[in-house]
């Protein structure tokens, strides 16, 4: 964080910390519903990016500053913390997507509609350090799974809805789902927010 | 606050600390036997904060994961297991982190944490963002109940209750942060100079143990990655 005169205000970071308490929510209510199904899970980092654009919109809207989406993402992190969801892979996947959605506010000079949406695009990214794991340590993953009682033709469908090729829908849900969440941020924001004076 | 309430705190250092110590065990996959010490040393920490009703409720949650992986799923239709193995076995992962948590929530009131976070040194940024946030949730519960309550009265459903919702609440927010800021910097919050606490800090020979406790814990973790002992 930055302390020059440009830094962050008090203001910017309460609304900062406001904001990132609703995308928190709906990220967790997500969370939870992807312990049903694992092809849920794969697809749980986009569904987020569809409902938690108008949050992040609207905080990129209000706090025109550098350090915000950083912030943002280090208090979602943190929480996460405490629940136990927090593996080093979300930790860097994490880092990465703010660091580049950052960047991206900083090359459009925060206030351009366009800019934010990329931002928010690479900062939806950063929920695929949820499932990653799955790939990354498949093996010890599945040889606990089979430890625990699990018969040998689910484990394999389980292997198989984890395919290699799966990451590709891993990677995709999020952008296709964050490009959807920008344009239904957008339709809100014409219809309500900017009649109503709040942007 | 009396001295008998004094007691109940938990000391939100080492609250952070049994996190960190957690979070290390949980995703190092540890033996079953130091699992259960870590879930034994929880509740039994519980207790010690008089959280009994909290300490059953895991002491259930955990059982029933436990139960769930070892004789139900396996047993059961493959739809059904290969909806809830995973989420069973990240469950059984998150277990002690979300005992920690939970305790925290409950016996580290909002002036400790601050006053916790700043002893050991955090940013007075980050202090002032996690600690609006962690208090906007009981807010963001309220306000969706009211909102819930109007569009019942009004009847709407469907996909527009999604729009309902989050407008209102979008609106809320904006406010609140006005509000709040307007308030927050009246009272100083941007003053550079370091902040004075109505609370006193000191962790009770309860959570002192406990922090022993969880080095402990590690320690061993570690000697049994190492491959010190046998197990």
């Amino acid at each position: 964080m930055n302390t020059q005169k440009k830094g962050m205000t008090g203001k910017d970071i309460i609304t900062v910390g406001i904001f990132s308490a609703i995308y928190f929510v709906i990220n967790f209510a997500f969370m939870l519903l992807s312990g049903l199904h694992p092809l849920l899970w794969i697809l749980m980092p986009g569904l987020i990016a569809v409902f938690a654009g108008i949050p992040f919109l609207m905080m990129c809207a209000k706090v025109p500053k550098t350090g915000a989406v950083v912030l943002m993402g280090f208090i979602t992190a943190l929480i996460y913390f405490v629940t136990g969801q927090f593996t080093v892979v979300i930790l860097i996947a994490f880092a990465v997507s703010c660091i580049l959605a950052e960047l991206c506010r900083i090359c459009s000079h925060y206030r351009s509609f366009r800019g934010n949406a990329l931002a928010y695009v690479f900062f939806s990214l950063g929920m695929i350090g949820s499932p990653l794991p799955i790939w990354i340590m498949r093996d010890s993953f599945l040889a606990q799974i089979s430890q625990q009682g699990m018969p040998e033709a689910y484990v394999s469908t389980l292997a198989a809805l984890t395919s290699p090729g799966m990451i590709v829908v891993l990677v995709g849900a999020p952008i296709v789902g964050a490009i959807l969440g920008i344009l239904l941020a957008r339709g809100m924001f014409r219809k309500h927010f900017e009649k109503a004076g709040i942007l | 606050m009396d001295e008998a309430r004094r007691c109940l705190v938990f000391d939100p250092r080492v609250g952070l600390a049994l996190l960190v110590f957690a979070n290390l065990a949980a995703f190092s996959e540890q033996p079953f036997w130091m699992e259960m010490t870590w879930i034994g040393f929880l509740l039994f920490l519980m207790l010690l904060h008089h959280c009994f009703a909290m300490a059953g409720k895991s002491l259930l949650i955990f059982g029933g994961i436990l139960c769930l992986q070892y004789w139900i799923l396996p047993a059961a239709p493959g739809w059904a297991a290969t909806s809830f193995s995973i989420f069973a076995n990240y469950a059984r992962r998150m277990m002690p982190c979300l005992m920690i948590g939970f305790l925290m929530f409950r016996r580290t009131p909002m002036p400790y944490l601050v006053a916790g976070m700043r002893k050991i040194h955090f940013p007075q940024r980050l202090i002032v963002a996690v600690s609006v946030t962690l208090r906007y949730f009981p807010a963001i519960r309220e306000e969706t109940g009211y909102i819930r309550d109007a569009m019942r009265l009004r009847g709407i459903r469907g996909l527009a209750k999604l729009e309902g919702i989050m407008v209102p609440l979008m609106v809320s927010a904006t406010g609140t942060a006005e509000e709040l800021s307007a308030a927050a910097v009246t009272r100083g919050i941007e003053d550079p100079a370091p902040k004075t606490s109505l609370v006193e800090l000191r962790a009770t020979p309860v959570d002192s143990t406990a922090f022993v406790v969880g080095v402990g814990l590690t320690a061993v973790l570690l000697a049994v990655k190492l491959g010190v002992f046998p197990w």
